[in-house]
């Protein structure tokens, strides 16, 4: 059938050139720095093409970065994802209909303030000499734990800001979607003696399958922005301890080297391995469906 | 009060004359732009805009961020836009400035008039690269030891005049149980963070960065000095092995620690009991020898992108030399701002011992001899100094063990640094 009007084309064609403007033009910029040698303090640059990349593979600092961005992703996602389903939960079966409103509001504080604020506050809480955290450790142990500075508690710690951010708001998200759902077969269940952590594991979660994967799916790409956390509260350390590829390449184009190639070469390959994991993902789970 | 007052108003004409007979007319023709980084002295000149704007004919703006943020960005922004027309740089970056052309001499846009040479020569010194001036200095100085004299005294000692006495002090006065520490050092990356306190212990035992251009660090003075280094941790209070100059002044002026040897400017700070809860009770003197103290200062510069004509650079010379005038300095005196004094017509003046009193200013002087520029002059100095800053790091904070085998690693990443040039 012959079409009769050109006005989706009319509405759909502009949005669409500035948003492909928006998303090409400096990918292409990003993939044609990573192939030169451009660096802030020389005045000319060259092709190197691929030089970058085979450099980075041998980068002890790239490696150790690539282990920690896979680690905050998969501790950060899992630790958000139980944190909200759990309060979610109990909050739906514990709190009264005006109770769940106030504590919904005070979730929703934390995500609402800036990361650079949250980063601020929790790192001075964790000071082992001044921080609120410490004091009780402090009072049992006669010695405070420097939390920020352990190679082995450093990045738990960080993750801690993220999820009380992401944990807390998306348990108010989860808590109102739970409140959709027609109570007929929590109801059915509960006659059948069901156990209340069998009624949400066999229908209330199965029954938001789809949200929740959404969720994820926000997560992830969030947990990938973590720089400005980790930026304020170790600047990638202890050490390299929580050196994630974002925290190296910014590292490597603006604050030590000024080697804005090499950065943008890391920015590529962050690009793709991204791209993958996520077309990856996304096929397993609409699959899984 | 009156006389005071006289007195004030006839150096304040004084200035402006000498400004107005150098400048003629109207000197700059737009406001002039200036990326810093937070410091009193520079906050205390914006009360003074009306009288720049008198003596040029336009404003300033500052734009600032924190050190480690202006490092980064002044980089970035000289390399690329450039719209700054003053710089704060120091010490560690005046090299990579000059040499990248991203700056300009400076005393070529300093009225003569306004006297540079009246600035600590150790602060002159760290503000040329190749004989040559790019910066006036707004800060700087040596180290000192820092101690607290109550805590010595009930102890029964005194000051450690010697590495091995200091250490032995530190492990008698060190006690986590009651929360006291015998020191804070600094553990956080960085070539002005850890490798700059390192660095002083590197000179002590001998070391050198490059002899005849080829990499010398990776020497006995280099492990003899990471080792002491890291041996003196055992007694740094905690948070400091990834902190810097806020975690280390913050232990020792909250009062949880008993010596330190830190910059000089900090004495400004530990005597003011609105920044310092062991305000009296510090007394100051020379690093324990052999300790090279490290000289260092922060200035202001003039972009070179931004004032691509001459006028344009008279301007921002014009603004350095009133941002960095013994007016201005004698300003900061009065404002208690300690740490931003750097000629030596205030420094020795009848105003600064009333103020500070004769300890901190015979400290200061007798440190000045023991002071030296301790790092690599040269443009690749931050990028080498931040890779073995981040190696230190890991050494401090116990993810990797061998002292050895991280300055090979920061001896492949010079060699490479040099053969790029």
């Amino acid at each position: 059938m012959k079409r009769k009007t050109s006005l989706p084309a009319v509405f759909l064609i502009p949005p669409l050139i500035v948003l492909a403007i928006l998303a090409f033009v400096p990918t292409i910029a990003a993939v044609n720095i990573a192939l030169q040698n451009r660096e802030l303090s020389f005045p000319n640059s060259s092709y190197v093409w691929l030089s970058n990349f085979i450099d980075l593979f041998g980068d002890r600092r790239f490696i150790n970065a690539i282990w920690i961005s896979v680690i905050w992703e998969v501790v950060t996602v899992t630790a958000t994802m139980l944190v909200a389903v759990l309060l979610a939960i109990f909050l739906f079966e514990r709190a009264s209909p005006r109770m769940q409103n106030l504590i919904s509001i005070l979730f929703i504080i934390p995500v609402m303030l800036p990361r650079v604020s949250a980063a601020f506050v929790w790192k001075f809480m964790f000071n082992p000499l001044f921080g609120l955290i410490n004091y009780p450790i402090k009072l049992l142990t006669g010695a405070p734990i420097d939390f920020l500075s352990l190679p082995a508690t450093a990045l738990a710690s960080v993750a801690v800001v993220d999820v009380w951010q992401w944990g807390l708001f998306f348990s108010v998200i989860i808590l109102k979607l739970l409140q959709t759902l027609p109570p007929q077969p929590f109801e059915a269940a509960r006659l059948d003696n069901a156990k209340t952590w069998e009624v949400h594991f066999y229908i209330g979660i199965p029954m938001l399958g789809a949200p929740l994967i959404s969720l994820v799916f926000v997560k992830m790409v969030e947990s990938l922005r973590a720089f400005d956390l980790i930026y304020v509260m170790t600047r990638g350390g202890p050490g390299i301890a929580t050196e994630t590829l974002d925290m190296y390449a910014f590292s490597q184009g603006f604050v030590e080297a000024g080697k804005i190639s090499y950065a943008s070469s890391m920015a590529v390959l962050m690009m793709v391995a991204t791209i993958i994991a996520f077309t990856v993902l996304w096929k397993w789970v609409r699959k899984w469906q | 009060m009156l006389v005071k007052s006289y007195y004030a108003a006839l150096l304040g004409g004084a200035t402006l004359l000498i400004f107005a007979n150098s400048a003629n007319a109207q000197i700059c023709s737009s406001t002039v732009r200036v990326l810093a980084q937070p410091r009193d002295s520079l906050t205390l000149l914006e009360s003074y805009k009306d009288e720049f704007k008198k003596l040029s004919g336009a404003s300033f703006e500052f734009d600032y961020l924190n050190e480690n943020d202006r490092r980064a960005k002044s980089r970035a922004e000289a390399a690329t836009t450039g719209k700054y027309n003053v710089y704060y740089i120091d010490e560690a970056n005046v090299a990579l400035f000059a040499e990248s052309k991203w700056i300009v001499p400076l005393l070529d846009y300093y009225p003569s008039d306004v006297n540079f040479d009246d600035f600590d020569a150790g602060r002159k010194k760290v503000a040329s690269y190749n004989g040559v001036a790019y910066f006036a200095p707004v800060q700087g100085g040596g180290d000192l030891l820092y101690y607290r004299k109550d805590v010595l005294q009930a102890a029964g000692m005194t000051p450690p005049k010697t590495l091995e006495e200091y250490e032995a002090a530190l492990a008698k006065l060190n006690d986590p149980a009651k929360g006291f520490y015998g020191t804070a050092l600094r553990g956080g990356r960085g070539s002005g963070a850890n490798v700059w306190r390192w660095m002083t212990y590197f000179k002590a035992f001998g070391g050198q960065w490059f002899v005849d251009g080829k990499p010398a660090f990776n020497s006995d003075a280099a492990m003899k000095a990471t080792e002491t280094y890291l041996r003196l941790f055992k007694y740094s209070a905690p948070g400091t092995q990834t902190g810097s100059w806020t975690e280390v002044t913050e232990a020792f002026n909250s009062g949880n620690v008993a010596m330190i040897i830190e910059s000089s400017p900090l004495a400004g700070q530990t005597e003011d009991p609105k920044q310092s809860s062991v305000a009296g009770k510090v007394g100051y003197t020379v690093p324990p020898r052999p300790l090279v103290g490290g000289g260092y200062g922060h200035g202001l510069a003039i972009g070179a992108k931004a004032n691509a004509d001459e006028a344009a650079r008279k301007c921002a010379g014009t603004f350095i030399a009133w941002a960095t005038s013994k007016q201005n300095e004698e300003r900061r005196l009065e404002q208690g701002i300690f740490g931003d004094i750097n000629r030596t017509s205030v420094i020795n003046s009848d105003a600064f011992k009333k103020k500070y009193g004769a300890e901190i200013g015979s400290a200061l002087n007798e440190t000045a001899q023991y002071t030296d520029v301790n790092f690599w002059v040269n443009a690749d100095w931050p990028d080498l100094g931040d890779r073995w800053g981040i190696i230190l790091e890991e050494l401090i904070t116990g993810t990797r063990t061998d002292i050895k085998g991280g300055l090979d690693e920061l001896e492949a990443y010079a060699n490479k640094l040099i053969a790029r040039r």
